[in-house]
């Protein structure tokens, strides 16, 4: 397999301004201005093969954005180069653009007054697409995304769901060979977050087309990505399958019980027996339903279970695993201590 | 070049058919313009009922080089109105990015993306008024002078577009570029005027820094006097040329520097 996206040592700089508070601050940065560089993505290196899926995944302001900006050629990298689908993106943007795909979950690309055929029609003139592969490309999108019931109304009559899809289709439309989708899922609910990410897994199994995908909704990941990159504060933090970040940042499982009565819950103390302080626990209580988090590194699900029986009375017992999300939080919480530690070594006086 | 056409007519339908979705506004849009127009000749009426000649120019002589403003001023507006929003908000909202992930130049993109249709009331306005004062003074049409005045609406159109294209480019830096824009934009009332009534330090800014003066004044006053030909269109041409190479320079800088905005 050949390496579709080769991203080496690239860092972006912003020169940000500083303002002191309020209007005093404001008219005074006017006349003399104080800027700092922010390192919004520092040194990051990753490799994507063609065909796969790649979930780009870290917390708000983590410069995911910025990373996707340099790798659609929107942005050049301060330092650092990308190869994508043998072009440099912001070098020969024109003919690079050509042959990739972007969906931004925020924005759309559709023409907001018009029925949504229309924008497939200008699109059509802005890639150069042959009637006929045309009409094949716009029947096989119809088939996954089912634009069939509103191709024809207004794009501002659309829901937020159909939206989406529309915004998929459209970045499709010219058999892009990297698909770039920036939160795809934002806002939508349920159904059609699943309905949308069918979409995509279709699209990637059938069209063998590399995707990059940032989210915050984790099933996304879990659904639809083998491989991760997380990056936070700018710096690549995490690059490898799900599975093993799991192992390798604790394995937390839950237990899920119905207690008797309410207050049963004091009674139990995993500190003491089983050593579990601080981030290796977490205990939440509703009612009467609690559910305590632990890592399982630490201590062994059967033996917590047992304690729990023979502690006290409870209605019923359920063992399941973490959600990928409370792994992350716990990897967010490491790299925040380590970053107090070593003091912000990205922001610099200039 | 086939391409670019063919793009565009793309465009202008999808314009045409947005147009139809909106029909009071554009109707609104362009009665105004039309009403703006109207309110300015009354005023101008009015000044010279007072004042009939202004530094030898009389009435109709000023109604022929207001109307000749108004063309180059109309086609430009009609053509690359985008322009504005690029300075005013499509930067700063984050907008932008849009033309980068296409493959067409982003600026042919951003033109070719809105006509101004209520432009046509100007444009319309200008001519209308043109004729009118040709009527009235008895100008001499001869093919030659025709030719040259419209390679005059072609260059005073390049220097309305270059100045709004350099406008635009700097929201490129600073996010939002529209009142800066808007200064330079309105220094061409100046040029509805005969520069001769300014004094030298205005008419040389009008001439060679922001030279709206050869959008109207010169060209027109060759049509009226004959003034000499070579500067009225052969220096208008040249700084347009120049305007026009410079603007693009300053956009394709400020898409290199351009950071974008949000998530």
């Amino acid at each position: 397999m050949s390496n579709m996206i080769q991203v080496k040592n690239v860092s972006k700089e912003f020169k940000k301004v500083i303002k002191e508070p309020g209007l005093k601050g404001s008219v005074k940065s006017l006349f003399h201005k104080k800027t700092e560089i922010v390192k919004a993505v520092d040194n990051i290196s990753f490799e994507v093969e063609e065909g796969e899926v790649l979930g780009f995944i870290g917390p708000n302001g983590a410069g995911k954005s910025t990373a996707i900006k340099m790798l659609t050629g929107i942005l050049t990298p301060t330092s650092g180069e990308i190869i994508i689908n043998g072009q440099v993106p912001y070098k020969n943007r024109k003919k690079y653009v050509k042959e990739i795909g972007v969906v931004f979950g925020q924005r759309t690309q559709l023409w907001w007054d018009l029925p949504l055929s229309e924008t497939f029609t200008v699109l059509k003139e802005i890639y150069q697409i042959e009637d006929k592969a045309f009409k094949q490309r716009m029947d096989f999108l119809n088939q996954v995304l089912d634009l069939e019931p509103f191709v024809t109304s207004p794009v501002r009559t659309l829901s937020l769901g159909q939206r989406m899809r529309a915004d998929i289709a459209a970045s499709m439309i010219h058999n892009p060979k990297v698909l770039f989708l920036d939160e795809p899922t934002i806002g939508l609910d349920v159904v059609v977050k699943d309905n949308i990410r069918k979409a995509i897994a279709e699209i990637n199994k059938n069209e063998k087309t590399t995707i990059i995908l940032t989210t915050h909704d984790l099933s996304d990941i879990e659904l639809l990505c083998k491989r991760i990159v997380m990056i936070d504060k700018g710096k690549k933090v995490y690059d490898g399958d799900l599975d093993h970040m799991k192992e390798k940042y604790g394995k937390m499982r839950e237990i899920h019980i119905t207690l008797k009565s309410d207050n049963d819950i004091n009674k139990l103390s995993f500190a003491e027996k089983f050593g579990l302080t601080g981030d290796d626990i977490d205990i939440a209580l509703d009612g009467k339903k609690a559910v305590v988090k632990f890592n399982s590194s630490k201590a062994q699900v059967s033996e917590l279970l047992s304690y729990i029986l023979s502690t006290i009375t409870v209605k019923d017992i359920a063992v399941g695993e973490a959600d990928i999300e409370e792994i992350i939080r716990r990897l967010y919480k490491g790299n925040e201590n380590d970053e107090t530690a070593h003091g912000n070594a990205a922001a610099v006086e200039a | 070049m086939m391409r670019f056409f063919r793009l565009y007519k793309t465009f202008v339908v999808q314009q045409l058919k947005q147009l139809m979705e909106y029909r009071v506004d554009f109707l609104t849009g362009a009665t105004s313009f039309l009403v703006g127009q109207i309110t300015n000749i009354v005023f101008i009426s009015i000044i010279f009922s007072q004042i009939p000649h202004l530094q030898g120019f009389d009435y109709y002589e000023i109604i022929f080089i207001y109307g000749f403003s108004l063309v180059p001023k109309g086609i430009d507006h009609l053509f690359t109105d985008n322009l504005w929003k690029v300075a005013w908000f499509i930067v700063r909202k984050g907008n932008f990015d849009k033309y980068l992930t296409r493959p067409i130049n982003p600026l042919l993109h951003v033109i070719m993306e809105t006509l101004q249709f209520d432009a046509l009331g100007e444009l319309l306005t200008g001519i209308v008024l043109m004729i009118i004062a040709s009527i009235k003074l008895g100008i001499n049409y001869r093919f030659g002078n025709v030719a040259l005045m419209l390679l005059a609406f072609a260059f005073g159109t390049v220097i309305y577009a270059a100045i709004k294209i350099a406008g635009a480019a700097l929201a490129l830096w600073i996010k939002s570029s529209g009142s800066i824009l808007q200064v330079f934009y309105m220094s061409s009332d100046f040029a509805k005027y005969p520069v001769t009534i300014y004094n030298s330090a205005v008419r040389n800014i009008i001439t060679y820094i922001v030279p709206f003066a050869f959008t109207a004044y010169y060209p027109a006053s060759y049509i009226l006097r004959g003034n000499d030909p070579w500067f009225c269109f052969g220096v208008g041409t040249a700084i347009a040329a120049v305007l026009l190479t410079l603007a693009i320079l300053l956009w394709n800088r400020g898409l290199r520097a351009y950071e974008s905005a949000g998530s």
